[in-house]
């Protein structure tokens, strides 16, 4: 893995308080499981970034390496992993989501955002 | 493609207690639901209890042996 990669995704993670690897943006999703975790964060009122790495396989298996964590979507939260819908769901029901998102945005309270469907 | 046996014993050769289910979820051998019970998920975070099992999947992952899984993790009572 080169360094210069690494070091491109350590300015990433910790770039927005919450950044999304997937495939496609954040407004033309190319794939089910990207589309799932932008309504997921959409629902949750959060801003967050997501970061298409479909056509950059270097990046994507510096990400795996990085991680332990061989698909996409990938979630970092303050600059710390955090799986995809598969954990964060289970996380949300039991309040830990929410804890650590109270966190990593200094306890601001935010209202959810309507969500507006751009198909 | 992968045999259930090799997968199995990509799992047991990081995980020694594990117990293992496969399921082949497309036919073909390459998508799989898997589901690993084993003690060293123990005090472990869910993400923490799936990397283990990655990591024992990484190179199969990586020559595409294998292509997705759908992993569960269940901490054995020890």
């Amino acid at each position: 893995m080169s360094e210069g990669l690494k070091e491109e995704i350590a300015r990433e993670i910790t770039s927005a308080r919450i950044v999304v690897y997937g495939k496609g943006t954040k407004t033309a999703p190319r794939c089910g499981f990207t589309l799932e975790t932008v309504q997921f964060f959409d629902r949750l009122g959060y801003p967050f970034e997501v970061i298409d790495v479909l056509e950059n396989l270097p990046k994507r298996e510096a990400l795996s390496e990085m991680t332990d964590w061989p698909t996409l979507p990938k979630v970092f939260i303050n600059g710390t992993f955090c799986g995809d819908t598969d954990i964060l769901e289970p996380m949300a029901a039991s309040g830990e989501l929410k804890t650590k998102l109270e966190e990593a945005f200094g306890g601001a309270v935010s209202s959810p955002k309507a969500t507006i469907n751009l198909r | 493609m992968i045999e259930d046996n090799a997968l199995t014993g990509l799992i047991v050769g990081t995980l020694p207690d594990a117990q293992v289910s496969i399921h082949d979820r497309t036919g073909t051998r390459d998508h799989f639901n898997v589901t690993v019970r084993s003690r060293a998920f123990e005090g472990k975070t869910l993400i923490e209890q799936h990397q283990l099992v990655y990591r024992a999947l990484r190179a199969a992952l990586t020559d595409g042996r294998v292509h997705a899984v759908e992993l569960t993790t269940i901490v054995a009572e020890s």
